[in-house]
C-alpha cells in the first residue's frame, strides 16, 4: 500500500509518499513560501517525479500537532481532504512522536520539545524500545521551567530533540545535564511519517478522515482569557445598562 | 533539506483540460471566510443542486464577535461532513463534479486557509480546476442564483458585518464601487449597538426583534453624511446611541433599538435610491448578512418601486454567507478566466477583482 505523508506542524513544510519499499519521494521546505502555498504543489510535485498516480494512494497519514495551529490545520485539512475524495482510511501522528523516533538509537530518555511560541513548548518524553520508541511522559504544554522540572522529576540521563528543546538550550544546559540532538533532526518529517504510519497501516490501526482530530493542547487565547474572566470578576464585561 | 523551490516546480494548471464552461459545468463550492462553513453544487452557474450551511454563531455568542481561532477550529471539524453532505443532498456522483471553487479572501487568514487547502486537495484528487473567489464578488452573483434574469447595469448594496459598499455591476466581473463606510460596516454598528444594550450576539436579528414593539421616531438620531456622495458612516451614530442610553438610562431599549435601525436603513436607502439614479440602473440588489434585516427589506422594496426600478431581495439564506454564491461566481470566474493555480494561497484583505 501506498502512503501519502503530509507534515506542516511547524515551519516546514513536508511531503512524502512510501509503502514497503521504504520512501519513494518525499519534499521539504522551510523558511519558503507560507505552508497553503507550498503544499498542494508539492503533493503534486512528489507525485509527479516518482511517477505514482494520486489515485495509486492507498492511505493518508498526516501529523495531528501538537505545533503550530494555522500551519497545522493547513496540512489537516489537506489531509482530511484528499483522503475523503480518493476514498481511503487516515493515520494521525503526534509531532512529538515524529521527533522522537528517528533518535531512538540511543539508551537516553527522549525528549521531544517544539517551539509553541509566547515562552511556551510543546513536548513529550520517550524510551527507546527495540524498533521504535514508547511514550513515558504523555504530551503536554508548558513553559521551559515546566520542561525542566518535569526532566529533573524522571532524573533520567536524557537527549533532547526539536526547535524548542535548542531555543531553549541555554536554560535547560544550566539546570540539566543532557545531550541535543543535532538540528538537522529538528522539526518533525514526512519520512518519519510514513515510515510509521507504514507499521500501523500493516495492522489495519486506521481511522475515517473525519476521526482525525487535532492535538492542539492550548485553548484558544479567547477562551483562557473568558474563563479567567468569569473566575475573577462576574462584571467585568460592565457598560449594559440592563 | 531538499534543494528545491516550489517556484521552479513546472506545474500543470490545476485540474486536466476541462470542457467549454457552459450549463451543464457543476461547480462545488467553499465557503470558510468567518463563521459559517459551507460546501453546495450549483450547475451552470445558476442552479443550486444543493447548499449546506453549518454556523458556528453559538460558539461565538459568549464572545460578543467571531473569535478567529475558535473559527478556524470549527471550519476543520466541519468541512469533511459539509461537503460529503452537498454531495448527497445534490444526488450526483462526485465524478460529475468539474470543478472547485473556495473564498480565498477577504476574511480571517486562519479560517480561509482551511477551506483552500481542502478546496485545492480536493480538486487535485478529482482532477478538476481549482478556482479561488472573492467573497464579496460571490455576495454579487447570490442574486443572480434566484433571478437570472437581472439586466445590466446594476447597483448592489452589500451590508454585512464587515462591509458596506455600493457597488455598480456593469457586467459579469466589471464592477465599479460608489461608495462604502468611512468606519464602521452596518452589520459592526449593529453588533455594537446590541452588544451596548445587552441584546445579545449576533447583533442584526438580536436588533431586528427588540425593534419590532419600539417607535422608530422616538429618538431622532443622527443620518451622517445623507446628503453628501455616497459614502457613509456609522461611527457617529453608535456614539450617540450610546449618548443618549447614558443621559436617559430609563430609556426603552425597544425605542432606542427602533430609533437606531431607523437611522441606518434610512441612510441605507438614501444612498441606495441615490446610487441607482447616478448610473441609471436597471436594478436595484441587496446583498449580504445584513441584508437579512426586516426593515431594510421592506424599504429598499419600497424605494424600488417608488423609483421605478427593479428590486431584487435575495432570500435570507442567500443574503447570508453560504457556499451556493461560490459556486456561482466560481463558474463565471472559470469561464473568464480558466482554473486558479495551485499554488494559491488565502488573501485576508482581497480586493474585488475588475472593480474600478
Ligand atoms: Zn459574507
Amino acid at each position: 500500500m501506498l502512503i501519502l505523508g503530509i507534515e506542516t506542524a511547524t515551519e516546514q513544510v513536508s511531503v512524502a509518499i512510501g509503502g514497503h519499499e521504504g520512501v519513494l519521494g518525499m519534499f521539504e521546505v522551510c523558511r519558503g513560501r507560507r505552508h497553503a502555498e507550498t503544499l498542494t504543489p508539492a503533493i503534486q510535485f512528489v507525485c509527479q517525479q516518482a511517477d505514482i498516480e494520486l489515485a495509486e494512494i492507498g492511505l493518508v497519514a498526516v501529523d495531528v500537532g501538537p505545533g503550530l495551529f494555522t500551519g497545522m490545520r493547513v496540512g489537516l485539512a489537506a489531509g482530511k481532504a484528499l483522503a475523503q475524495a480518493l476514498r481511503v482510511p487516515m493515520i494521525g501522528m503526534s509531532s512529538l512522536d515524529l521527533l522522537a523516533f528517528p533518535v531512538r538509537h540511543t539508551s537516553r530518555t527522549i525528549a521531544a520539545v517544539i517551539d509553541a511560541r509566547k515562552g511556551e513548548l510543546f513536548y513529550a518524553c520517550y524510551k527507546p524500545v527495540p524498533g521504535g520508541v514508547q511514550r513515558v511522559l504523555e504530551p503536554r504544554c508548558g513553559r521551559v521551567d515546566d520542561l525542566i522540572a518535569d526532566l529533573m522529576a524522571r532524573g533520567d540521563d536524557t537527549i533532547c530533540v526539536g526547535d524548542g528543546a535548542l531555543r531553549y538550550a541555554d536554560e535547560i544546559k544550566n539546570d540539566l545535564n543532557c545531550e541535543f540532538a543535532e538540528q538537522f533532526s529538528s522539526r518533525p518529517s514526512a519520512g518519519p511519517l510514513v515510515q510509521l504510519a507504514h507499521a500501523r497501516a500493516l495492522r489495519e490501526d486506521w481511522v475515517n478522515p473525519w476521526e482525525i482530530h487535532p492535538l492542539y493542547l492550548r485553548l484558544p487565547d479567547a477562551q483562557i482569557n473568558w474563563s479567567s474572566r468569569v473566575q475573577g470578576n462576574t462584571d467585568a464585561t460592565g457598560g449594559t445598562v440592563r | 533539506m531538499s534543494g528545491f523551490d516550489v517556484s521552479d516546480v513546472p506545474l500543470r494548471p490545476s485540474g486536466r483540460p476541462s470542457r467549454p464552461v457552459d450549463e451543464h459545468t457543476l461547480v462545488l463550492g467553499i465557503e470558510t471566510s468567518c463563521d459559517e462553513t459551507a460546501a453546495a453544487l450549483v450547475l451552470g452557474g445558476d442552479d443550486v443542486a444543493s447548499s449546506v450551511v453549518s454556523t458556528q454563531v453559538d460558539l461565538h455568542a459568549q464572545y460578543g464577535g467571531v473569535v478567529p481561532e475558535i473559527a478556524s477550529r470549527a471550519h476543520l471539524d466541519m468541512l469533511n461532513p459539509i461537503v460529503a453532505r452537498a454531495i448527497v443532498e445534490a444526488g450526483v456522483p462526485e465524478s460529475r463534479i468539474d470543478a472547485v471553487a473556495c473564498t480565498i479572501g477577504p476574511g480571517l487568514i486562519g479560517a480561509l486557509l482551511v477551506g483552500v487547502s481542502a478546496a485545492k486537495s480536493l480538486a487535485l484528487a478529482w482532477d478538476v480546476p481549482f478556482v479561488g473567489v472573492h467573497h464579496h464578488e460571490a455576495h454579487l452573483y447570490a442574486a443572480f442564483l434566484e433571478d437570472p434574469t437581472l439586466e445590466f447595469p446594476l447597483v448592489v448594496l452589500l451590508v454585512s458585518g464587515g462591509h458596506t459598499m455600493l457597488i455598480e455591476m456593469q457586467d459579469h466581473g466589471r464592477y465599479r464601487l460608489l461608495g462604502r463606510t468611512i468606519d464602521d460596516a452596518a452589520g459592526e454598528a449593529f453588533d455594537k449597538v446590541a452588544r451596548f444594550l445587552g441584546l445579545g450576539y449576533p447583533g442584526g436579528p438580536a436588533i431586528d426583534r427588540e425593534a419590532v414593539n419600539g417607535d422608530p421616531e422616538a429618538i431622532a438620531f443622527p443620518r451622517a453624511m445623507l446628503h453628501d456622495g455616497l459614502d457613509v458612516s456609522f461611527s457617529g451614530l453608535k456614539t450617540a446611541v450610546m449618548n443618549h442610553v447614558r443621559k436617559h438610562p430609563d430609556v426603552s431599549s425597544e425605542d432606542v433599538a427602533a430609533s437606531f435601525q431607523a437611522a441606518v436603513v434610512d441612510v441605507l436607502v438614501h444612498k441606495s435610491r441615490r446610487a441607482a439614479q447616478q448610473v441609471g440602473a436597471k436594478g436595484l440588489v441587496l446583498a449580504g448578512g445584513v441584508a437579512a434585516n426586516s426593515s431594510l427589506r421592506e424599504r429598499f422594496l419600497d424605494a424600488c418601486v417608488a423609483d421605478g426600478v427593479q428590486g431584487f431581495l435575495p432570500s435570507r439564506e442567500m443574503c447570508t454567507d453560504n457556499a451556493a454564491m461560490i459556486a456561482a461566481a466560481g463558474w463565471h470566474r472559470l469561464r473568464a478566466d480558466g482554473a486558479t493555480p495551485l499554488d494559491c494561497g488565502a488573501f485576508p484583505n482581497l480586493r474585488i477583482p475588475g472593480l474600478t
